[in-house]
């Protein structure tokens, strides 16, 4: 196939006209959901239950109902809530860095990768707080003047992660309801329902479309994405800083941060593929999220696949070229110690896999890119848990080996966590646009004035 | 479109500025000769000072142009030339790199055999950490860089005549490859030269992070040279302050990049106090390397942040050449941070300092002297790419 | 309540980006201030066309920004150096390394926070729902595919008919009237604007209370003060006889006891203990503090049986008898510890040595009564001796 480099793709495919991209984004909200929709959210919501009981008995019992033993202290826990966080940093990464790189094409995604983004965060959120232990008392994480006369610990790298994610989320979340202002807006301009009529009202503040507004929203759209694009960055560096500050051989390396942003940014854009290639199938979208803008997330697949690649390696040779047999012996028995499954699970599903993304007919291959996404969620699911459980599970002395095992509960609470996350998703799909309207009206074939401010 | 074609009429620079290439090289080998007579060691690592920073101002010139190919960008088209004849002095490094091998006693602690025997560490380095492994390393990253140079620029010129699409798709492939394997080549270099120069320490961040001032330099060299040039009329007419906009976006980008890597290589480290990785900061802090650290994280981050900070900043060409200048002078600093501590020489004074700025500065002179006689042939702009005018039409 | 309707403005609706630039153009140059463009989106070029100064937000993100960095700065610095130091990990104090990630998130969350917040209330005078621009045709069309214009009719250039004309002009279709109500005094006390205050203003106290007070209230050190623990005179669960305060075991003897071998006898003892104390000023200071507060409300201050209770009670013996100068200080102590007719027992209320120096005590008081000429002369001697 050749491509004409002298134009620049498309956006929007199908030479739709402004209304009828918004009809057709509009769709799904203003009809009654079909019994498949019903059987998708009894799943998600069934996973969600499970994840539900599993905590309570966590809450009841204690943490003690977990896995988590000497020498293994931090596990599933840990594991879960940075798969989830990075996962979320895909939505960040599309909607900030892209924007300020002048990626056209993720107009058509970046709404819905942003909600992923809340949602994840949401999910991660859970992890953290219960492995507490006694949950109702988290407020204390925040400092506040109270009577025991006592602060937190600012040069704790687990309380830095108390405000990377909630200053991540908090500002994600605005970054979101920014976006939608004008959305809810439209909503309320088409719909006929009273309630719906008054929600999206109360939503749209009173958007009124004024270009005296929209020259302050997009300065502002500006701003919080150049403020969201660090921030994204150093919530997965402080969410590294939890293992490389301490000295435990297998954390304490100084290659974790960027590592991290990579594995974070690698794994959101797997799961936001698995994801948006049913949104487009179940909606009628193809022709907004269309088979390039596939194509395009599959290269920065490939790409952040082998800058964690190159971490690996780099972790291996520096770990040899170091000296310190501690380090050296931790990387050896990773990949050949009693957790080695783990480790060849990770390796190619992250590093091998992703290679068949140098071909073109594969990147732009539905059923294909959805084996290889889901690979890479499940690999990027256990470079977490080979971080974490093999660094930790043989101590500097052999009388303080361990094997650790996960329990029932531990399974249960993941497995909550996606029944948590897929409802939110389900629910977002049918109450608001998962493409942003005025946004993708603004890419659209003919949609801006053709003679340019400057050249007149 | 618009109403009178405007189109790039090819303008020759006056030999002024190969005369001041030729001035400056000349001073600075003089410089660093002396340099050489009056403290031979230290005029050694002055050398390798001058040689990174040679490498990384061409390296990041490429880079740029395989980051252009690989992700499509259309801005970068009308300028593309510049950084491909900065990257010209790629294939000169093996030349420039000669004296070096020479020094390598001197500047390389593991290259002593008795000195190996005798240290536990540097033996179990040794497969490594020797002179034949090196030099080979050294050698096939040299020929792997210049082969993708000598590929990447016959292509873009050929495209001048022959407008052939063809070309624009070798070259995407060829950088498609050719970045992890710049990734992997930059990151043994920065290891080989300068990490090794202190072979009992490590850091897995390192290579990012003169990645990352790789980068930096050769997008600075790349925008002073733009600014420059359009100021004067020399690339395209129909080139706006959007285009330099990107740049000057980029050098922000990069600045911070910069900070937060080389933040995150100094947190971890400090914060877990091992002696075997906190001794390379300490060397770095102790006596008047202290103020010189201090003065980096000023210069190297907080300046140029504050420069580039503003919307408007990043438009202005004054304000961008000045800034793309200082970012030149701060990346010469953070090099002369990384090399020159692992100098233990015992005599001090101004003279022996400013002798050792003397190779830095040849280093500039030979960036100039083959960005005229590559300019003097070539067009400044790739007339024939087919993404020329989707760049030219590029607003923000 | 009818309300008066009043003009608000002309509108009129654009096919094209290019149409609604080139109004834009035309209305701000022919000296309009109060108009406006509606567009489903941000039209580029529409800044220039409407002569729209840069926006001011940026001042906004840049001073909040400072401020959240300072207020992060400032607030590690007081709680970990000055309220509450710790070491932690051999750092100092003021760590800044550690310090860097919270100020700069705190930089962020208070920059894009005020942003926000910032431009939706003063930039855009938002909520407002109740725009007359609201729910007409004109707003329904320029949210989907068309672009308006409008002039106000509170710029002193609007006349209707100048307005009207120029947008035929530009080409504009659907050129309407909008119509608004005017505003009376009676706005600012809306009651579902007031409830909604109040009900913001109780949930707000009321969560906050809840959440600090009662959530995350623990008090200081419970172990302690939910301990098992017995409290004298109150009733016990635990022991069969009800009884929280215990009987010493049968034998038992307290640290310090020194056992009296003729406790309880009547009789004065024939061989009684010798005084185990050597006078010194220490002792009669002593003896004098305990013989005021427990013998001379009987014996009176000097020991002349002559306090207040004489007459009222069986009438105190004077300490200056024959026979009691004639005791020996044995006897005495005996008195004291077991009491004698109606005087009862001190063996509670003085301890044994206190009750020694009681004795001393009162054989100084006997000393002094009986002392003669030569002995005070010797001790006014020896006093003055001393240089005092």
């Amino acid at each position: 196939m050749n491509i004409d480099y002298s134009k620049e793709l498309p956006i929007v495919q199908g030479r739709l006209s402004l209304g009828e991209l918004e009809d057709l984004i509009a769709k799904p909200m203003s009809e009654k959901p079909t019994p498949k929709y019903y059987i998708a959210l009894a799943i998600t919501l069934t996973l969600l239950m499970i994840g539900a009981t599993s905590l309570g008995f966590t809450f009841y019992y204690g943490t003690g109902v977990w896995g988590n033993n000497q020498p293994v202290g931090w596990a599933f826990d840990i594991v879960n809530f940075v798969f989830c966080v990075g996962i979320g940093h895909a939505g960040t990464l599309i909607s900030a860095i892209l924007f300020l790189l002048r990626q056209k094409w993720r107009t058509a995604i970046a709404r819905f990768a942003e909600a992923m983004t809340i949602f994840a965060v949401m999910c991660a959120g859970i992890f953290p707080a219960v492995h507490t232990g006694r949950p109702w008392l988290d407020g204390w994480l925040l400092p506040y003047p109270n009577q025991h006369g006592l602060w937190v610990n600012f040069t704790s790298p687990l309380l830095w992660d108390v405000f990377a994610v909630s200053t991540y989320f908090t500002v994600s979340a605005v970054f979101w309801y920014i976006g939608l202002i004008p959305d809810f807006a439209v909503m309320r301009d088409r719909t006929t329902g009273k309630v719906k009529k008054f929600l999206y009202s109360l939503f749209s503040l009173g958007w009124r479309h004024s270009h005296r507004n929209w020259q302050h929203y997009e300065k502002s759209y500006v701003i919080l994405a150049g403020f969201a694009t660090p921030l994204v960055l150093s919530v997965h560096t402080i969410v590294s800083f939890d293992f490389a500050v301490s000295i435990i051989p297998g954390w304490h390396t100084t290659i974790f941060p960027p590592y991290f942003v990579a594995g974070a940014i690698f794994s959101g854009f797997a799961m936001v593929v698995t994801v948006l290639v049913f949104v487009r199938k179940v909606f009628d979208l193809e022709n907004i999220i269309t088979i390039d803008h596939l194509e395009k997330m599959n290269k920065v697949i490939l790409a952040t696949g082998m800058m964690v690649g190159y971490a690996y390696a780099m972790e291996f040779f520096i770990a040899w070229y170091s000296g310190v047999q501690f380090e050296t012996f931790v990387f050896i028995n990773r990949a050949f110690g009693p957790y080695a499954w783990a480790y060849w699970i990770m390796v190619s599903c992250n590093v091998i896999f992703p290679q068949f993304f140098w071909f073109k007919k594969l990147r732009r291959s539905i059923p294909v890119m959805m084996v290889i996404v889901i690979f890479v969620n499940v690999g990027m699911w256990f470079e977490r848990f080979v971080i974490t459980v093999t660094s930790l599970h043989r101590d500097f002395l052999p009388s303080s080996w361990g094997y650790y095992v996960p329990t029932i509960f531990d399974f249960g609470i993941l497995i909550g966590s996606f029944g948590l996350f897929f409802t939110l998703v389900l629910l977002f799909v049918k109450a608001m646009p998962v493409v942003a309207i005025s946004e993708i009206k603004a890419v659209a074939d003919g949609a801006q004035p053709t003679h340019h401010g400057g050249d007149h | 479109m618009a109403t009178k074609e405007m189109s790039y009429v090819k303008k020759e620079l006056p030999g002024k500025i190969l005369n001041i290439g030729i001035a400056l090289l000349a001073i600075g080998l003089i410089v660093g000769a002396f340099g050489l007579l009056l403290d031979p060691t230290r005029a050694k690592f002055s050398y390798l000072l001058g040689f990174f920073y040679l490498l990384t101002i061409g390296m990041g010139s490429l880079f740029l142009i395989s980051l252009e190919y690989v992700v499509n960008a259309d801005w970068s088209t009308p300028i593309r030339r510049i950084p491909e004849f900065f990257a010209a002095t790629v294939p000169l490094f093996i030349v420039v790199a000669i004296p070096l091998f020479f020094f390598i006693h001197d500047l390389y602690h593991w290259s002593h055999t008795d000195a190996v025997s005798s240290d536990a560490l540097l033996k179990l380095k040794e497969p490594y950490l020797n002179i034949t492994f090196f030099v080979i390393r050294v050698v096939a990253t040299f020929v792997i860089w210049a082969l993708y140079y000598f590929f990447i620029v016959r292509n873009s010129r050929k495209q001048d005549e022959t407008r052939d699409q063809k070309l624009t798709k070798r070259n995407i492939v060829a950088s498609a490859i050719f970045i992890p394997v710049f990734a992997i080549t930059i990151t043994f270099s920065a290891i080989d030269w300068m990490m090794s120069l202190e072979p009992h320490w490590f850091s897995t961040i390192y290579g990012v992070y003169v990645f990352s001032g790789t980068m930096l330099a050769g997008l600075a060299a790349t925008t002073l040279a733009v600014v420059l040039l359009k100021d004067n009329g020399y690339l395209h007419p129909k080139m706006t302050n959007d285009h330099l906009s990107s740049l000057g976006g980029l050098l922000f980008g990069f600045v911070n990049f910069w900070a937060y890597i080389a933040f995150s290589q100094f947190l971890l480290i400090w914060y877990a106090n091992l002696p075997e990785e906190t001794f390379w900061f300490i060397d770095r802090w102790e006596g008047m390397w202290g103020a010189i650290t201090l003065t980096l994280i000023v210069v190297h981050f907080l300046v140029p942040y504050a420069l580039l900070l503003p919307a408007p900043a990043k438009k202005d060409p004054k304000r961008l050449k000045f800034a793309a200048v200082w970012i030149l002078v701060a990346h010469l600093l953070d090099l002369y941070w990384l090399i020159m501590p692992q100098y233990h020489g015992e005599k001090s004074g101004l003279h022996y300092i400013l002798t050792e700025f003397g190779f830095p500065i040849a280093a500039i002179g030979v960036l100039i002297i083959v960005f005229y006689f590559n300019f003097k042939k070539h067009n400044a702009v790739p007339v024939g790419d087919p993404k020329l005018d989707r760049g030219l039409n590029f607003r923000l | 309540m009818e309300r008066n309707t009043k003009l608000h403005g002309l509108v009129a609706l654009f096919d094209t980006p290019d149409q609604i630039i080139h109004a834009a153009e035309k209305v701000s140059h022919s000296g309009y201030k109060d108009f406006d463009i509606h567009t489903p989106y941000p039209v580029h070029g529409m800044d220039d066309a409407m002569k729209l100064k840069p926006s001011k937000l940026g001042y906004v993100t840049l001073v909040f920004g400072l401020s959240g960095a300072a207020f992060a700065l400032l607030l590690m610095w007081w709680t970990m150096v000055v309220d509450y130091p710790m070491n932690i990990g051999g750092k100092p104090f003021f760590s800044l390394p550690a310090f860097i990630p919270v100020t700069f998130e705190l930089t962020v969350l208070f920059a894009t926070l005020a942003t926000v917040i910032g431009m939706i209330t003063f930039f855009f005078r938002f909520p407002d729902n109740k725009h007359p621009l609201h729910d007409t045709p004109y707003m329904q069309q320029v949210s989907r595919d068309k672009y308006g214009v409008f002039i106000g009719a509170s710029d002193p250039k609007f006349n209707a008919k100048e307005v009207r004309a120029l947008f035929e002009s530009l080409g504009g279709k659907q050129i309407s009237e909008i119509m608004e109500f005017e505003k009376t005094w009676q706005d600012a006390f809306n009651p579902k604007f007031i409830g909604i205050l109040v009900t913001t203003v109780i949930l707000v106290s009321g969560g906050t209370y809840f959440t600090l007070n009662k959530l995350l209230y623990i008090t200081p050190f419970n172990w302690m003060e939910h301990q098992f623990r017995g409290v004298p005179q109150e009733k016990s669960d635990f022991f069969a006889d009800s009884r929280m305060m215990r009987e010493p075991v049968a034998g038992s003897v307290a640290r310090g006891h020194m056992p009296y071998e003729f406790k309880d006898s009547v009789a004065q003892p024939a061989d009684p203990l010798e005084n185990p104390l050597v006078n010194s000023a220490e002792v009669f200071r002593l003896g004098q503090k305990k013989y005021l507060t427990f013998c001379s409300p009987c014996h009176g201050n000097y020991g002349d049986g002559d306090s207040r209770l004489n007459q009222q009670f069986p009438n105190p013996p004077s300490l200056h008898t024959a026979k009691l100068r004639e005791w020996k200080d044995g006897n005495i102590y005996h008195v004291i510890t077991n009491g004698q007719n109606v005087m009862p027992s001190y063996s509670h209320q003085m301890t044994v040595k206190e009750r020694w120096a009681v004795v001393s005590y009162i054989r100084a008081l006997q000393k002094a009564k009986n002392a003669s000429e030569t002995e005070i002369e010797q001790f006014r001697k020896e006093n003055t001796s001393n240089g005092n």
